[in-house]
């Protein structure tokens, strides 16, 4: 079943076209890597799926709907979830309340009229957010405040955030920019275990082409905003146009 | 009605004797977090206010009602500045507004303190539907200006082209109010028991609608709003990419933030008798963001302290001999000093001076 699919995805900022008529679709249980020199589009091209801006012209379907229209809440109560290319997590509020806004959006949808009930009566609430600490490894540091983590941690509890919400799509900008060597590989141990746990389909953006070639089933490369690319990681590895785009010629 | 904070009081005095045994810190905390606590502490609080307050800090009752019902104020308007994140500056709109509905209907359809109130209450609500799906279509500054224009048009509308209900620049001046259910005249004495604490009727309505504010206030916090909307003010971005609908929540803490501001309004009117024509202007509005602050933003109670401090200075720090003429400046250095050492206000102020004695107590 096809979760994701783009065609001619087309976005214009004046006269740089900085998507071009992207077809990309992406099956249940896939995961699949966006790769691309700097200023490629990827980032341009997750915006415009995640609705954050609006494609020139072109369609977006999310399993099997057209999301065209929708704002960035709706497409994410559809079940496409997002991981910010920073931590972008709430950092005043404690380990646990992070993890419970996403759960409460995930159990309660996008909006309730419930400012007079107790939080403490949704017990269903507290188990997922309970749960999806857990699955992460940041149970104990639960009454901490998400300030005081260091940024691997940090980073951990951002994908928690975005997998509370029970995606069937998970897109991922640079998960593991700005991380230590220990802390990309327990991410990348992370991903790779959600992935199987929860049979997650997902789409990622990133610059470091280890990771990229260890956890994805396919490759898409983009260029000046057009797909040059796609295939296994060693069909796009042994790809000449690719080669020349993105790895300047030079074998690795 | 007039029987509730005293019997709310003698409870409060027997579950504070029930708390005494052993463990006292960790007793404390676990009556601290719970709803009723709250409740309690504030009709304690609110009970002996006056008496202390006419006492030992040269007041009187009538201003001790005033900061009780801009206390209101300024705990709806927190959950608004302190929890959600938005600055408004047009809050008078629903102070003001909500006091002259509460007036002209006292007038003209019924003078019964409840439905007054509830009058008040209601338009201030149906104004701030309208009022904020205008201005939080625009973040930051420009929800300020939006919400600070609003408030400004009130005061102009409400000052010429609608005199005719309002009586223009001399206020309001038609407010009836007739007797609570009927029986208790809301601007007389009290009975007996009461007497002790207060010495008019006013007070205890007042402070009866301070005290369901407040349990109300807390219920919204301690709900998922109250989580909501503190994960709008860290992260509103994040918050719309776990599949919020953060416009609307926005709206919601927009409404609830002027419900309240309609509540203190229409009390505001029932106090005075009157709606002067200055309940609109904009200097309202930002009297309310200083009270917020002053009194900490992102607490339950520490707003009532901002009011109370705010409304001391104005009226009896300014009447004292050689200080008074400078109560501005007064109330300048105060709210710079309060800034600058506690930013997050008495309330942060307080709880500093509270965590340094346990920790001393622990060790």
């Amino acid at each position: 079943m096809t979760v994701l699919e783009t065609e001619r995805l087309t976005k214009q900022f004046g006269g740089l076209t900085a998507v071009d008529e992207v077809n990309l679709n992406i099956e249940q249980g896939e995961g699949v890597s966006l790769i691309g020199p700097n200023g490629a589009g990827k980032s341009t091209f997750i915006n415009l799926v995640t609705r954050r801006l609006e494609p020139t012209h072109g369609e977006i379907t999310f399993q099997g709907n057209s999301i065209l229209g929708l704002d960035p809440h709706e497409v994410v109560q559809m079940g496409m979830s997002k991981s910010f290319q920073t931590a972008s997590i709430f950092p005043e509020l404690t380990v646990k309340e992070n993890a419970t806004i996403a759960a409460l959006a995930a159990e309660h949808g996008s909006f309730r009229f419930n400012f007079f009930r107790n939080q403490n009566s949704y017990p269903e609430v507290e188990e997922l957010a309970n749960e999806v600490l857990e699955s992460v490894g940041l149970y104990s540091e639960r009454e901490n405040q998400a300030d005081s983590l260091d940024y691997g941690n940090k980073r951990r509890l951002e994908l928690g955030i975005a997998l509370a919400a029970e995606p069937d799509m998970l897109l991922m900008d640079e998960p593991t920019a700005g991380m230590s060597p220990d802390e990309t590989k327990s991410t990348v141990e992370l991903i790779k275990r959600v992935k199987q746990e929860l049979d997650l389909t997902f789409l990622l953006v990133e610059h470091d082409m280890e990771i990229v070639f260890d956890i994805s089933d396919r490759i898409v490369v983009l260029n000046r905003g057009s797909v040059i690319a796609k295939g296994t990681p060693d069909e796009v590895q042994d790809d000449p146009a690719v080669q020349e785009a993105y790895l300047g010629g030079v074998e690795e | 009605m007039s029987d509730e904070p005293r019997d709310a009081t003698a409870t409060a005095a027997a579950d504070a004797d029930a708390e005494v045994t052993g463990g006292l810190a960790d007793r404390w905390a676990s009556f601290r977090d719970r709803e009723i606590s709250t409740v309690l502490l504030t009709v304690v609080g609110v009970a002996v206010f006056p008496f202390l307050f006419n006492n030992f800090l040269d007041g009187y009752t009538q201003l001790a009602t005033l900061m009780l019902i801009y206390g209101i104020f300024a705990v709806g308007f927190d959950i608004l500045l302190g929890y959600t994140g938005l600055l408004s500056f047009g809050h008078a709109v629903f102070f003001g507004g909500a006091a002259y509905a509460a007036g002209i209907f006292s007038a003209s359809v019924s003078s019964s303190p409840l439905l007054v109130l509830l009058a008040g209450t209601a338009f201030a609500v149906l104004l701030a539907w309208i009022v904020g799906f205008l201005s939080l279509r625009r973040g930051g500054i420009y929800f300020a200006i939006l919400t600070l224009t609003f408030g400004q048009m009130s005061f102009y509308l409400a000052a010429s082209p609608l005199a005719f209900l309002t009586n223009g620049e001399n206020g309001f001046t038609s407010v009836d109010i007739g007797h609570l259910l009927g029986v208790i005249d809301i601007h007389g004495g009290v009975p007996f028991p009461l007497t002790m604490l207060v010495d008019n009727m006013l007070y205890v309505f007042v402070a009866v609608m301070t005290v369901l504010s407040v349990a109300m206030a807390n219920r919204i916090l301690h709900s998922p709003y109250g989580t909501v909307f503190r994960a709008i003010r860290e992260n509103e971005r994040r918050a719309e990419f776990v599949g919020l609908d953060v416009w609307r929540y926005k709206l919601m803490a927009f409404i609830i933030s002027a419900a309240f501001a309609g509540i203190a309004g229409s009390l505001f009117a029932i106090e005075g008798n009157y709606v002067p024509l200055e309940s609109l202007y904009w200097t309202e509005s930002g009297r309310i963001v200083i009270m917020t602050v002053l009194g900490g933003v992102g607490s339950l109670f520490g707003p009532l302290f901002g009011a109370g401090l705010y409304l001391y200075i104005e009226n009896i720090v300014s009447g004292f001999p050689t200080l008074g003429p400078f109560w501005h400046l007064i109330l300048g250095v105060v709210f710079v000093v309060a800034v600058v050492v506690f930013p997050d206000g008495i309330w942060g102020g307080i709880d500093y001076v509270r965590d340094k004695v346990a920790g001393g107590e622990d060790k």
